[in-house]
């Protein structure tokens, strides 16, 4: 019985080798995971970049509604793409955006992915920016404002700092589930880590192996970020007691 | 009868038009009167730094502010006391446009603060504010939180902003604490700090709203010594207090308010001693007591 046990343990180590062999070094297949995380975080950095700026001024342009009652068609627009991207799969949004927008006109996959998965974050972001700025007491606007800041200046320099460290945490958290979405990028041909993985699925017959490497390589990257995140949290708390 | 004043009408329409354009001239000539007059004032004769005409504000139902007129003049401490819900705190917000009052005047420094050409933030400048809640920017250190606003408004220079709120600083004790953080200080010092940071515009009146209400007992004295201290040395001063002591012994005026009206103004001893009216008498004997 033991015998049997550790000849087979033997043989099923010796066939994961072999698989692992099959799977990553033949053909050097391991470059369909390498390129596709080049890929991956090529298109999340590029829609993290849109997603902050989109969703700042989006942010920027709801808050001042709500506090001033000014920019009111800017915040009807604001509503509306608020509703629609967080009303829809980001996997739609980005079919609609690569056959029915971006194609015909021979745009680059990447770049649609970057603005899809962008336009995508900078709705989730927006909310969470404007909830930060609303949490922020408004005897701070007063003191502010009190002191000659006009409306620009009291969020640049009061408001935002303050608004962005209690912010952190949520926004990283939509940084990290972005990465994660990026895996739907296949639908549009494009070769991400997750296509990759399922590449070499389909040469091997393998499933087991790469994919456990893909959603590996996944878990390690969010793993930093988090680190990553906690450092910075850390760093701006030290600075406020 | 009534086709013959018709008549008279239409026979007088031109001149009707004419009379309404006399009118409207005539009104508009009114309307810019208060700032001429107070630019013409100011050559010759010591003018109000604030003038306050007939301030309405509404919020929906309730009338915060009734037809509330007052002056302030350079150098006077007025002190505004009555009951919560008097609208003593609405009439000092709205002096520096933190309310924005319904309809009225308020003239300060000759301008009116109302008119929307005016850039409020230029004048706000000019107008110190403390709060109740100190409201310090937890984000920035002592140092920061009083020098931001020189630096950036008055485009003072890091250097010659540090030293003079480090002068300030010094005035209200706290020099050492420059480089600490708001939540590192106790409430008395964060509104001495408030108060710091609003001279360090070197404004031309001191607004202050309630500034010891959220202070523990033994904090109060504190924060009253610099404000008397202020006082002293000639500073225009609009306070909102509960602390009588402070207003029998600083005020030049006492103002009382009620409902959203001044029911009375006076001197400390007219107001304490001698209230006219009954809400006056009702407010002063259950604070007093």
């Amino acid at each position: 019985m033991y015998f049997a046990a550790a000849k087979s343990f033997d043989e099923w180590f010796e066939d994961l080798q072999m698989r692992f062999v099959n799977d990553f070094i033949t053909d050097n297949r391991w470059k369909y995971l390498w390129n596709g995380l080049g890929v991956t975080l090529k298109i999340t950095a590029g829609a993290v970049v849109i997603g902050i700026i989109l969703g700042f001024l989006v942010a920027a342009i709801r808050a001042t509604h709500d506090k001033t009652g000014k920019l009111r068609v800017l915040n009807v627009l604001a509503n509306i793409y608020l509703t629609v991207i967080r009303g829809t799969p980001v996997v739609v949004q980005l079919l609609i955006t690569y056959f029915v927008i971006l194609a015909p006109l021979g745009v680059n996959e990447v770049i649609v992915a970057i603005c899809a998965f962008g336009i995508n974050s900078g709705a989730y972001v927006a909310e969470i920016v404007r909830a930060g700025i609303m949490s922020i007491d408004n005897g701070q606007f007063e003191a502010g404002r009190s002191l000659g800041f006009n409306y620009a200046q009291t969020m640049w320099y009061i408001i935002l700092p303050q608004a962005f460290k209690n912010i952190l945490p949520a926004l990283c958290n939509e940084f990290i589930v972005l990465l994660k979405e990026t895996s739907v990028s296949g639908y549009v041909a494009l070769q991400d880590l997750t296509k990759g993985g399922d590449i070499i699925r389909g040469r091997t017959f393998d499933a087991f192996l790469p994919l456990i490497a893909v959603a590996l390589i996944y878990l390690v990257m969010v793993l930093i970020l988090t680190k990553l995140v906690s450092i910075l949290e850390r760093r701006l708390r030290s600075s406020d007691h | 009868m009534t086709t013959k004043k018709k008549k008279k009408n239409s026979a007088d329409n031109s001149f009707a038009a004419i009379e309404k354009k006399i009118d409207k001239k005539a009104t508009d000539a009114h309307e810019m009167k208060p700032s001429e007059a107070v630019s013409s004032e100011g050559g010759t004769m010591s003018e109000s730094l604030i003038m306050v005409r007939n301030l309405e504000k509404h919020y929906g139902e309730l009338h915060a502010l009734d037809g509330v007129s007052m002056n302030i003049e350079k150098g006077e401490v007025v002190v505004i006391i009555g009951p919560s819900g008097s609208g003593k705190s609405t009439f000092l917000r709205s002096l520096n446009l933190l309310e924005v009052p319904t309809s009225g005047e308020i003239i300060f420094e000759g301008v009116n603060m109302l008119d929307k050409h005016v850039d409020i933030n230029v004048h706000r400048q000019k107008m110190g504010m403390v709060f109740q809640h100190f409201n310090l920017f937890p984000h920035m250190t002592i140092m920061k939180n009083v020098t931001i606003g020189p630096m950036k408004l008055l485009k003072v220079s890091k250097e010659e902003a540090e030293k003079r709120a480090t002068e300030l600083l010094k005035r209200v004790g706290l020099a050492d604490r420059a480089n600490a953080y708001p939540s590192q200080l106790s409430g008395g010092q964060k509104q001495r700090i408030a108060i710091v940071r609003a001279l360090c515009m070197q404004p031309d009146v001191m607004l202050f709203d309630e500034p010891t209400s959220a202070l523990d007992p033994e904090m109060v004295g504190e924060v009253l010594e610099v404000m008397k201290s202020l006082a002293k040395e000639g500073m225009t001063m609009a306070v909102v207090t509960h602390e009588m002591g402070f207003a029998k012994e600083v005020a030049d005026r006492v103002v009382f308010m009620a409902d959203g009206k001044i029911l009375e103004t006076g001197s400390p001893e007219e107001i304490f001693s001698n209230p006219k009216t009954e809400k006056a008498k009702q407010f002063l004997a259950s604070v007093l007591s």
